[in-house]
Formats: structure tokens, C-alpha cells, sequence
């Protein structure tokens, strides 16, 4: 793409979150998600090919309608309460509207189904960008609202938690599974986000970094199915062995540093009394747990059997940037022990 | 008066059913040049005479009449429209619908008047809309640069997406 083009694209995507992060009319908000919106889709139909053109219009329509009806909400509560403010909503028809508009822009289940196919069609360096930058306009403004029903996020959190689990268990598509993946910890991050909304945000920010590492490690492989991972122990012998752990903390195992946001999402819940749903949750992750363990199992704790020859490829300098590779799997394997500073720095 | 109301609203939601109706471009923006026209009325009707003014002009002779010109060089050779049963069938389900919910939410249609009264206890020289664009264009300066901007990024978004001619991302182009 022209790099000016690219430049350009680049910069509205940067602006629309910022918009969003600085509104407090709900007009300006909306007005960010739509840059964002409009700003991804040349980047997400670069390579031309009829599957990327496909997965492009499905994110436009769920986004646009998304958007509509955030717009919607927002003029229903203007017309009831006669303001725009963002936190001001005190009638839960428009907020319950907004909620829903949300979870379809970022992907909770029961809203969800766009999104393993979307994430199909992309390279996985567009595919990082919408699972991470895209999402936090959203949850900027899911954390602003003002919850009109108890039971409504709940659901949500809950529901995407289970299907996050239950849909990534047949695939082996490497994009599906990171698309399962993102439901499921998108599901943590909605069912705690009335209770203590700090720990959505810690959710949301150690989700970027383990799913960061996840994806650069695949894109250093330069490989989308779980196959052509068998291969990665005789190219890149270090991030096969880096992998397994970055796939068991995006689980959420202890001591790695995914233990972390489930661990205290789990103490409040149980705080609010809700621990059949904590136990729900925690067990939902199992889920979510088989196929990263599939992942690993075929990565690193197999050699699959194959020639010599492939088995011993030379090992020449390479020329990608593994810096913020390496950055963000020492944070996604150690930052267990930094807890108390992490949510000291986090509480709003 | 209520009558003309009446008359407008319900036109609005025959045209929006249409619009939804309909899987050729032809007869949706048919759909949308009638849906446009009333709600231009209804404006009228809330005192948005300058929006009215707009839309009208805009909207309809601007936006509408390049999507028809574009529908008549690239859309389909044997439109359907409601002369074949399933578009028919899912007109009168949209109707059905609004209707059903219409009457499960309304309490009554003749309890409270559909006519707006628009007007304050004084008298006022400029109506909302005009002052509403004349603000846009003093004290929201920074809104219209960054609405200007949003307009310049959309346009270099839709030349990408279509640059290319039928080897890029459009084999229609």
C-alpha cells in the first residue's frame, strides 16, 4: 500500500480512539468508533484476495449496525433525559441499547458470530490490530455507563466464556482459535466489569500483551494452521519453546501472569457473592484450555515425524523485529508477582 | 392537522418497509426518495425548516441522484420488486411486525395529539436549526476541522477500497 495512504490510515486510527477516549457526548463517541470503523477496512482487504474482500464487508456491516444502534440509544436517551453526557444515563432502555451495541462492536457472545470469520480472512498483523487497538474504544465506553441490569452483563460475560471455550475446541485454524480465544477473554472482562471495573482494565491491558505475544510468535512461524506449527522446533527452537507457556497463561495457569486477572476477577466475584458463577466461569476455562494445550502439544511437546533434511533447516539470521516479541513474552510469563503493584496502579 | 401527521408518520414507515423490502437498488431508493420527502415534512412540521431545506437538497438531489446513476451502470438487468411474491410477502411481515409492536408498546392512539406544538413562551428570531449550524461553524470551529478531516479520511478510504479495477477488491469496479 501507498505509504502515505498507509500513513494516513494509521493516523485516523489513532485519532478515533482518541476521540472516543476524551468524549463525553455521546455524538463524539460515536463519531470515534466510526473513524476506527472506516479507517481499518483498506488495511483489512490489502492483499486484494476474494476471502480478505469477504471478511472486510462482514466487520463493516456488524460495526456499522453496531454503531447505528449506539446512535439510536444515544438519541433515545437524549430525547428522555435531554442530554448527551456519557454518564448520565439513568434509563435503562438506552443504556441496556448501548450495552448490547457494545458487545456487538467488540464481539461478546451471543454477538460473536462474525468474528472467528472475520479474523479468518485477515494476515495476522491486521488481525492483531482488531483484536487489540479496536477494542478499546469500546470498553472505554463500557466502563463510563452506568449498568441498567444486574443479569444483562452477566449473561454476556458468562455466555462468551463458555462459547469461547466450547467454539475454539473443533478448529485448526490458528485465526479461529485466537478469535475463540479473544470471545473468552473478552466474556472475563464483561463479568467483572460492574463490580470492580479497575480489573477490566487489567483484564483488557494483560490480554493485549499475552495475545500480542501469541500472534507475533505465529507470524515469526509464518504460519495460520496448527500443522505448520509441527515444523517451528527446528526453525525457531527458542519461540517453540516460549509458546507453550504464553498459551497457558492466555489459560490462565499459575504462576504465569494469565493467572493473574482470573485470579482476582474470581476473588470479587466471590466477594458479591456470586460464586456459582465464579465456579462456572473457572470451569468454562478449561474449556479454553484444551486447545491451547493442542496448540503447545503440537508445537513443542511433539516432533512430528518428517525428513532429515526438513528436520535440520539452516538456522540463518532473520531479518524480523522479535524485540516486542521478546518484551511481552517476559511480561506474559513473569508478571505474576507484580500483582499488588498492577492493580495499586490500575484502581480508578 | 393530525390528520396530515398521521398521514406523514405512517407514509414513513410504508417507505421504510419498502426500503427493507426490496433486493433491487431501483425500487429501495424509490423507497428512500419517498421516506426522505415525508420525514422532510415531519421536520417541517418540528419547526427544522433549514434541515428540511438540507436534506431536500442534499441528500435527495446530492447523494441520491449519484446512487442512482451508479445503480443504473452496475446493478442487476431483472429487478424485482413487489410484482413478485417474496418481496411482497416480506413487506407486508415488516408491517405486520411494526404493527405488532406498535400496538404492544402504544397505549393508544388517541389519547395524547401527534402534533408538536413548537413554540416557547417568547419569540424567537432564529429557529434551532439555523443557530444549531451557525454555532457549528463559530464556537464548534474544531469539530468542523475534525469533521472536514473524518470527510478527507473517508474519501481516501472508499479510493483504496475501489483502486485497482477488477484486479483490486472489487471485481466490479
Amino acid at each position: 500500500m501507498n505509504p502515505y495512504i498507509l500513513t494516513i490510515l494509521l493516523f485516523a486510527m489513532g485519532l478515533g480512539t482518541t476521540i472516543t477516549f476524551a468524549s463525553s457526548h455521546w455524538l463524539l463517541a460515536w463519531m470515534g468508533l466510526e473513524i476506527n470503523t472506516l479507517a481499518i477496512l483498506p488495511l483489512m482487504c490489502q492483499s486484494h484476495h476474494p476471502r480478505a474482500v469477504e471478511a472486510t464487508i462482514k466487520y463493516f456491516l456488524t460495526q456499522a449496525t453496531a454503531a447505528a444502534m449506539l446512535l439510536f440509544a444515544s438519541i433515545t436517551n437524549a430525547w428522555i433525559t435531554g442530554q448527551w453526557n456519557l454518564e448520565f444515563m439513568s434509563y435503562s432502555l438506552p443504556t441496556t441499547l448501548v450495552t448490547v451495541a457494545l458487545a456487538l462492536k467488540i464481539g461478546l457472545a451471543p454477538l460473536h458470530a462474525w468474528m472467528p470469520e472475520v479474523l479468518q480472512g485477515l494476515d495476522l498483523t491486521t488481525g492483531l490490530i482488531l483484536s487489540t487497538w479496536q477494542k478499546l474504544a469500546p470498553f472505554c465506553l463500557l466502563l463510563q455507563i452506568n449498568p441498567s441490569n444486574t443479569s444483562l452483563l452477566l449473561i454476556l460475560g458468562l455466555a462468551s466464556t463458555l462459547v469461547g471455550g466450547w467454539g475454539g475446541l473443533n478448529q485448526n485454524q490458528l485465526r479461529k482459535i485466537l478469535a475463540y480465544s479473544s470471545i473468552a477473554h473478552l466474556g472475563w472482562m464483561i463479568l467483572v466489569l460492574q463490580f470492580f471495573p479497575s480489573l477490566t482494565l487489567l483484564t483488557l491491558l494483560m490480554y493485549f500483551v499475552m495475545t500480542f505475544s501469541l500472534f507475533i510468535s505465529f507470524k515469526v512461524n509464518n504460519s495460520t494452521t496448527i500443522n505448520s506449527l509441527s515444523m517451528s522446533w527446528s526453525k525457531t527452537p527458542i519461540i517453540s519453546s516460549m509458546v507453550p507457556f504464553i498459551l497457558l497463561s492466555l489459560g490462565g495457569l499459575p504462576p504465569l501472569s494469565g493467572f493473574m486477572p482470573k485470579w482476582l476477577i474470581l476473588q470479587e466475584l466471590t466477594k458479591q457473592s456470586l460464586a456459582p458463577l465464579a465456579t462456572l466461569a473457572a470451569l468454562s476455562a478449561l474449556l479454553s484450555l484444551y486447545f491451547y494445550l493442542r496448540i503447545s502439544y503440537a508445537m513443542t511437546l511433539t516432533m512430528s515425524p518428517n525428513t532429515l533434511l526438513n528436520a535440520l533447516p539452516w538456522r540463518l539470521p532473520s531479518n524480523q523485529h522479535t524485540l516486542p516479541l521478546a518484551i511481552t513474552t517476559s511480561l506474559t510469563i513473569c508478571l505474576l508477582p507484580l500483582t499488588p503493584a498492577i492493580t495499586a496502579l490500575l484502581t480508578l | 392537522m393530525m390528520y396530515m401527521m398521521y398521514f406523514l408518520l405512517f407514509g414513513l414507515v410504508l417507505g421504510l418497509a419498502a426500503v427493507a423490502s426490496n433486493p433491487s437498488p431501483y425500487f429501495a431508493a424509490l423507497g428512500l426518495v419517498v421516506v426522505a420527502g415525508i420525514g422532510c415534512g415531519v421536520l417541517i412540521w418540528h419547526g427544522g425548516s433549514f434541515l428540511s431545506l438540507i436534506l431536500f437538497l442534499i441528500y435527495l438531489g446530492g447523494m441520491l441522484v449519484v446512487f442512482a446513476y451508479s445503480a443504473a451502470l452496475a446493478a442487476e438487468p431483472y429487478p424485482e420488486g413487489w410484482g413478485s411474491w417474496p418481496v411482497l410477502g416480506l413487506m407486508l411481515g415488516y408491517l405486520l411486525g411494526v404493527v405488532s409492536v406498535g400496538t404492544l408498546f402504544s397505549s393508544s392512539m388517541y389519547d395524547e395529539s401527534w402534533m408538536v406544538c413548537d413554540e416557547f413562551g417568547e419569540f424567537y428570531f432564529v429557529r434551532g436549526d439555523m443557530e444549531g449550524v451557525a454555532t457549528l461553524y463559530s464556537s464548534g470551529g474544531f469539530m468542523l476541522a475534525m469533521g472536514v478531516w473524518v470527510l478527507l479520511v473517508t474519501l481516501f478510504v472508499v479510493l483504496e477500497l475501489t483502486r485497482g479495477m477488477s484486479r483490486g477488491t472489487l471485481r466490479a469496479v
